[in-house]
This record gives structure tokens, sequence and C-alpha cells, in this order.
């Protein structure tokens, strides 16, 4: 099955989540905090007149966080609710080359929270991300 | 039309269109199981929807034809073309019938009962079969001609209207995005004329979306008198319900949200409070109990009482119970004014009920009822007189999704308060406000008042502080009735904000109820008010109650002064108005004015208002452009806008007030923080402006007929004085106006029938002076005279 992945980095990881979920990749402009939010909830920002959460995707992974991320940041929706992920960098839409499949020994122990499998492409085997866990995994373990 | 009947013509119609197709296939082929099913079920709709109306005559034939269909669908009769034309022919006659009650008219004449006979296995009389044929003509003619009359409605599914609410909230966020960037880009005339039409259009749009999701509180009143029968019945009590204010509309999920706290509500009333008819007479009272419900808008809460004439709360067993439960001490229950006791109600884990009745306590008490109410923004509270009744009394917002609030903010970050539990705002360097610390803990005392306080850098973890003077405070009252004060660097405006909700992660933290943005595209958090007061060990905590309630009443008694309204006008300058005559606060975009010659209006909600506060005739000030706020005053009876640049704060004066220094304009001059601000003198601005109060009768006046100038320039002028024109030549009238070019048989005029005679002379130089005899273009003194008429009438 040949699909559609959008291909980013997180902490210096080449990682893919499926193109269909993004809903854009925009350029973040100011970020308003929220107070006493999570510690991966970076803050609020606005597109297209819609408030977006931003994820801070280091810490969501339990990773130490970047002072610098790149301006570009995918916009993808989880349960009626909009996101900005922080990432490394965006890279780029490719067609994935293969079936999800397991990798034996897992992706080590902070990765394993929100992979969903390994995925050849042109540029090489790549960990896809699942955006549930990413996002509501964290909720539930903070909650 | 009543909305219930209403609703069932387009119910019966909906299905009547929806059959239509099946009917002519039935006719096609009798058998068919599937069809029959569909046909049977709208008869027995209709059947079961008129017995509810008392259309006996529709109840008749669906019931004949629900019969019919019901042996065919059992076997015991075969469906041949015979049967199907006779069912035919009583569809047809239903849907003349129901054309009829929407179009208000009277039910067609003529017999249904050859219809009902032809549907018996043996009827084959060709004359019934003419019958039906005539009575399918006669409902196609009726449904041909009967167009427009009455409104049509058509049914939508709730889902589907939020769904367009929700888009026309987005389309407001995403123009206030596209105002801003227009901004952003100077000056752009191609672009603001299109834009401001388009800001128009959506705005009227969202007041229609926001209409369509409004319903009648008569959608909860319907279904209490049965309830109220119900219980009375298995109770032995006597009990008349009698509602009030029906009318009165707010958002449908409201009235859903509504519904269990206010049935929960009556039940109480019944079960508990009205006594039964032998008790009561032994009380001197009726044998009926009266139960009330009254619903009233006032701006953008409804308030709605649920009163009765019962036995009342019995405090001791209140205390009682409360003591028992562990919920006070005595010590505390003894210190307690009567309405604390009272407010005990509202506490989880007391009923007062002695047995566990089939009717409440099922496990859902006062607690629950309050917790419903505040979760959507309403308070409750209670008062009751022992032997005389309880009253409760709701407030609740109009709407879920619209939320009008407070925008403050700190360090620079802004966040919304839902206004609901804004109480007051104070500037936290005023003379009324002093600050102590006690421990780590801040205290307010404002106006003689302690309060905890609360500052909102601490709340929420942003550079923590403890309250000054260089804040500005903001007084919150929780549903229960406890009153903090929260300290924030500024305060902003007050807007309706379209709340949307929050991602799970961020709800999480439990400060917020929601987020939205803001005109200049930036996010903002609603705070969750009673989270924030319960966190911080605010809340309702019984045991606290005694302490603060000594506060209060000694509050009470020096709180003797008036609260004032503080604004900036659109001339620059801070005056003040009496809060008592504020309804509400509004904003109207700056092509709702209208202008000119001393004449100053403005259009809100599809209303034309006085405008005051514009000037006068000598020295009119310019309205700025954009929106601008109005404080639509009201004195009851009529309603005044006053246009404002910028509001203040409320203020309390306890001083008199300083004389005005022959400003007749004003009431005084108050001091307030240091400052002496004009106060607006609220009656006169009434006296002169407020439009005169039509008079419940109204006069009439007989005009000269068949003239067009009359038509054209005398009516509007006389309907403007209040007057009714005379429509009937053989109608009584107060005032006749004539005109002398036409009128020859001036002298002959009946005074009585037709009350005081003005004559209007077309010819400017012709002799006046003589009372009502003017020159038809001097209106000034045609006004007066009219003006003249009714007083003189009335005194």
């Amino acid at each position: 099955m040949r699909e559609l992945i959008l291909m980013f980095d997180i902490a210096g990881r080449r990682v893919a989540i499926p193109a269909v979920e993004v809903q854009s990749v925009i350029e973040l402009e100011d970020i308003y905090p929220v107070p006493r939010a999570p510690d991966y909830v970076t803050g609020l920002t606005a597109m297209r007149s819609q408030s977006l959460t931003v994820i801070d995707c280091r810490k969501a992974l339990g990773q130490e966080s970047k002072t610098e991320y790149g301006e570009r940041s995918p916009v993808i929706e989880l349960d009626g609710h909009l996101y900005a992920l922080l990432v490394d960098s965006v890279d780029d839409v490719v067609e994935t080359q293969s079936e999800i499949t397991p990798v034996a020994g897992g992706f080590g122990k902070e990765w394993e929270n929100a992979a969903q499998g390994m995925v050849e492409t042109d540029r090489g085997p790549t960990l896809l991300i699942d955006i549930h866990k990413l996002i509501g995994g964290q909720a539930a373990i903070a909650a | 039309m009543d909305d219930l009947l209403a609703e069932f013509v387009a119910e019966t119609r909906e299905m009547l269109e929806a059959i239509e197709g099946e009917l002519v296939a039935w006719e096609a082929e009798p058998s068919d199981r599937a069809r029959l099913d569909n046909i049977f079920r709208f008869v027995h709709t209709v059947k079961g929807n008129c017995g509810f109306f008392d259309f006996p005559r529709l109840e008749k034939l669906s019931h004949a034809a629900e019969g019919v269909l019901a042996e065919v669908r059992a076997g015991r009769r075969h469906a041949d073309s015979r049967l199907v034309s006779a069912v035919l022919a009583i569809i047809d006659r239903i849907t003349q019938m129901t054309t009829a009650i929407e179009a208000g008219e009277e039910l067609p004449v003529g017999s249904d009962e050859f219809l009902i006979a032809a549907l018996e296995g043996d009827a084959s009389d060709v004359g019934e079969t003419l019958a039906m044929h005539s009575a399918r003509e006669d409902a196609e003619t009726k449904t041909t001609d009967a167009g427009p009359q009455a409104p049509r409605s058509i049914r939508l599914p709730v889902a589907l209207l939020d769904r367009v609410m929700s888009g026309v909230s987005d389309m407001v966020l995403a123009r206030n995005d596209l105002a801003r960037r227009l901004r952003d880009a100077g000056n752009e005339p191609t672009l603001d004329g299109p834009f401001e039409r388009l800001s128009g259009i959506l705005s009227d749009v969202r007041e229609a979306i926001t209409k369509m999701r409004m319903q009648r509180i008569e959608h909860l009143y319907n279904a209490i008198p049965r309830l109220v029968r119900d219980l009375s019945t298995e109770l032995d009590k006597q009990v008349m319900v009698d509602f009030e204010g029906g009318d009165v509309e707010l958002d449908r999920e409201m009235i859903e949200m509504i519904r269990d706290p206010v049935t929960h509500l009556i039940r109480n009333a019944i079960d508990h409070g009205i006594e039964k008819p032998s008790e009561r007479l032994r009380a001197g009272k009726r044998e009926i109990g009266m139960l009330a419900i009254a619903a009233r808008q006032s701006g953008n809460r409804i308030t709605i009482v649920i009163s009765d004439d019962g036995a009342g709360l019995n405090t001791d067993k209140i205390g009682e119970k409360a003591v028992s439960s562990g919920l006070v001490s005595q010590k505390e229950l003894d210190a307690m004014p009567p309405e604390s006791v009272t407010d005990l109600i509202f506490e989880a884990g007391l009923s007062t009920a002695e047995e566990v009745s089939a009717i409440s306590g099922r496990g859902v008490g006062m607690d629950v009822v309050r917790a419903n109410i505040e979760k959507i923004g309403g308070t409750i509270t209670v008062s009751s007189n022992p032997g005389e009744g309880t009253m409760f009394f709701l407030q609740i917002p109009l709407t879920l999704s619209i939320i009008s609030a407070l925008t403050v903010s700190v360090d620079g970050q802004r966040f919304a308060i839902p206004q609901s539990y804004v109480e007051e705002i104070a500037h936290g360097a005023s003379a009324s406000v002093e600050f102590s610390r006690v421990g780590d803990t801040d205290l307010v005392t404002f106006r003689d008042r302690r309060l905890p306080c609360l500052t909102l850098n601490n709340v929420l973890g942003v550079k923590p502080r403890g309250a000054g003077w260089d804040q500005r405070l903001v007084l919150l009252r929780l549903g229960s009735g406890d009153l903090f004060a929260l300290a924030v660097d500024k305060i902003h405006d007050q807007e309706d904000l379209v709340i949307k909700p929050l991602a799970p992660a961020v709800m999480q933290s439990g400060l917020y109820a929601g987020t939205t943005l803001l005109d200049d595209g930036s996010p903002v958090l609603m705070l969750d008010i009673p989270t924030v007061a319960s966190e911080n060990g605010l809340v309702s905590d019984v045991r606290a109650r005694p302490a603060q309630v000594t506060v209060s009443e000694k509050a009470v008694v020096e709180e003797r002064g008036r609260t004032l309204m503080t604004f900036v006008g659109l001339d620059g300058k801070r005056r003040a108005i009496g809060m008592q005559l504020v309804a509400r606060i509004d904003q109207v975009p700056h092509d709702a004015f209208a202008i000119d010659d001393g004449r100053a209006q403005v259009v809100v909600d599809g209303k034309i208002m006085t405008l005051v506060g514009v000037g006068n005739d000598t020295e009119q000030v310019e309205i700025p452009a954009g929106n601008v706020k109005l404080l639509r005053l009201s004195d009851s009876e009529c309603e005044l806008a006053y246009a404002v640049a910028e509001l203040g704060e409320s203020v309390i004066i306890t001083q008199d007030l300083a004389s005005p220094e022959g400003d007749t304009r004003l009431e005084g001059v108050a001091l307030i923080d240091g400052e002496l601000i004009p106060v607006v003198d609220g009656y006169r601005l009434f006296a002169k402006h407020g439009s005169i109060a039509t008079p419940v009768e109204k006069l009439v006046c007989r005009l000269p007929e068949g003239d067009d100038w009359v038509d054209r320039m005398l009516q509007p002028l006389v309907a403007a004085a209040g007057y009714r024109v005379a429509s009937d030549p053989d109608q009584t009238a107060d005032v006749t106006i004539v005109l002398t070019d036409t009128a020859d048989a001036v002298d002959t005029v009946d005074t009585v029938a037709n009350g005081r005679v003005i004559k209007l002379y077309s010819d400017p130089n012709a002799p006046i002076g003589k009372d009502d005899s003017i020159y038809r273009y001097d209106r000034t003194a045609l006004e007066s005279a009219l003006r003249k008429a009714r007083i003189g009438d009335r005194s």
C-alpha cells in the first residue's frame, strides 16, 4: 500500500505522519503561553482565525526541549481540536514504499510511546508517528 | 398560530409530502406491504396528534383509516382498489383540513361520514365514489389557492442548526482576522466599502441564526400542567399552576439544560411546599395551592421565578438536619441568619423530606440542581417565608456559545472572565480600596467589606506577586453567593465572545473554560472562575460562612449609597449616571446612527431608539467611525440610548451630590476618587427625550378623505403625534382635521362625533390667529394643536 507521508525531524530523528492527517504546514508567528498547562503545551496560536494548541514534540516524547525550532510547523486535527506541532524542521511529503512494520526490539523507550511502526521510503526507513499517542498519550499520562 | 399547532401542521405536511409517492405506488400495487406500513404509520401519527389538539373530525377520519389499514396488515382484509381509493379519499380530506388549520380557517364543511362509510367492506354506492372524487378535487383547489397565508415552517435537526451556528461563529472570527489585516495594510477605500457591507450582513446573519436557535420558553411550560396534575393527584393535593412570560425566548439547548432543574423544583414545591387541602384550610389559606412560574428577560439573561404559596422552608428542620449530617456545627448554625440557613438546602447531603417519597428524594438533591444551573453559567437563589411560601430565582444566560465577558490582562497576556460572575470592578489605587496581608494571603477591604483577594499572577503562576495599588480589582460573585476579588494588571473591555472548547491537554489544567480569538486575532483563554475559586479554597465552604455573614451584615448597614456608572462621553468628558437606569450595554456600528436636524436616533436590535449623548442643537458631536458603545437606559417604560466613548467603573457614592451650578442637564456633581464627575440627570433625560408614552387608548383623528396631500404628508404626522386615523366615517373621532379648500361644511361639523376641529389653510396669508386654524405647512403649530387636543382630552 502506497501512502503519502509528511517527513519531519523531531529531536534529530527522521519521523513521519500520514499526509492525510496534516491540515497544513504553517509558519508559527506569535505563540501565546498558557499558564499552568502541561509543559509540552507551548501555548496557543492563531491560524486563519482559529486557535491552535502548540505542542512541543520533544517534550511530548519526554525529551529535553530545544531552544530553537524550525519556523514551519505541521497542523493536525485530533478529536475536533487543532494542534500545531513544534518540530526541528519539516522536510517533504514522500510516498511510502512498504507496509508499516514493527522493528524487532522496538524503537526505544521514549519513541515507543508514540510509534506506529517503520516504513520504507526512498530516503530510507522512517519512523511513523501515531499522532493520537503523541498528543493524547501524554495527556493521559499527565492526567 | 400556536407554536405547537404550527409544529403539528409542519409535521403532518412533511409526512404527507413523504407518503405522496407511496400513495400512488400503493394504488398500483395494493399488496405492497412496505408502502402499506408507511401509510399506516401516517394515519396513526395523525390520529395520535389530533387527540392532543382536539380536532375530533380529523381524529375520526384517521382513526377509521387506521382501523381498516390495521385489518389489512393483519391479513383480515384484502386491499382491493376500492379500499385503496377510500383510504386515499380520507388522506385527501386530511390534507384539506391541515391546509385549513394552517391558514387558520374554519375546517371545510361537509360530512366525513360517507368517507368513513366507504371504507366498509360492503359499501359500493356510486354516489359515495362521486363524493370521494369531489372531496379530492376540493383538496386540490384548496392547496393551490391557500398559498402563503400563514408562515410555513419546517423542522430541522438541531445538529444542523448547531453546525450552521458554529460556521457563522467561525465567519465572525475570520472577519475579525480580515479586519485586522485590512487595518495593518493601511487605508484601502476600495476594500473598505465591501468589507463594511460584509460585516453588516454577517452580523445580520448571526443574529438570525441565533434567533433560529431560540425557542419560546412555552416549550418548557407545556409539559408542566400534566406533571402538576399527576403529582397533585398522587399526593391528594390541589394545585393550580400559573405561567407568565411564555413568550420569552431562549436557546433551545438552554431550555433542555434547565428542564430537569425546573422539573425538580416543581416536584419539590408540590411535594414539600404546598400543604394538603385540610392543612391549608386550617392555616386560613385557600384549599387550592398556587404554583407560579414566571420568566422574564433582562438584558442578556433570563430570570425564572418559581414560587409557591405553601408552608415555606422550615429553617429549624434544615438546621437540625445540617447539624446532624455534619455540614455545620450547632454553634455555627446559631450564628447564622435565617437566609443563610435556607441556603443550606443547596448543600450536598441535605434532604429535609422526612421519608423518601416516590416524588422527590430520588438521589437528586438541590445540590445537583444548583450544580446544573451553574454549569450553564446561571445562578439559583431561594427566599422563603414560613407559612407563606417559597420562591426560587433562577438566572440563566440566553445562549451557551456566545458569552459576554470581561477581558483582563496580567503580564501582558489577556484572559477573559465571564461577565456573569463580575459584580464590580475597581481601581486598586481608589480610596475605597485597602489591601492587607495576613500571612501569605491577600485581603482587600472594599467599601467596608473585607474580601479574600487573589492575584491572577499567583493563580496562573505568572510572575507571582501580592495584590497592590497598581492593580485593578475585579469583584467576582460565585453562584454560592461568595464574593472575592481578583487582582489583575489591567482591565480592557467587555466583549461578546464566541467561546470554543479547548484541547484536552489545556483543559486538564482546570483553570480555563474555553478559548476565543479577539478582534486583533490573538487567542485568549477564558478563566473557569468556580474552579479557580475552589482551588484557592474560596468556594462555599459552609464552615466559613458565619464569619463572612457578619461582615456582610455590617456592609448592608453602611451601604446606603447610590451606585453610579462612570463613563467618558463622546465629547471626551467623564460623566456618571445612576446605575439603576442602565439596562444594558450595547455596541452598534457607525452606520446605525441617524442624526439630522436635532433629531438623533440609533437602530439597536432592529428597534429605533432615541439617541442622547451626542450633543445638542448648538454643539454636535462627531460619531466616531467603527463601533460605538451605547448605554441603554431604561426607566422601565421607555428606552434611550446614550452613546459613550468609553465605559468606566461602577462606583457607590455615599455622600450627597454637589449642586450642578446652574447646568440643568446635570443632577449634580459627584466626588469619585478625588475627581469631580458630573452626574447626568436621568430624570430630566427621560422627561425630555423619553418618547411620550403612547396613551393606552389611542385617540382617533379624522382626516379628509381622498386627498393625496393628506395621505402623503398629514397622515404620517398625525400618526407620529400618537393618533389613530379614523377609518370609518361613522367612527367617533377625538380630533378632526379639515382642509378649508375642501371643507365647505366646516361650520356644520358635529363636534360631538368629531371632537375638536383643526382647520388647515393652504394659503400662508390666510387670516391666522384664531385657535386651531393653521397654515398647512406650519408643522409646529399643527403638532402643538394635536398635543393640546390630547392633553385637553386627558385632563
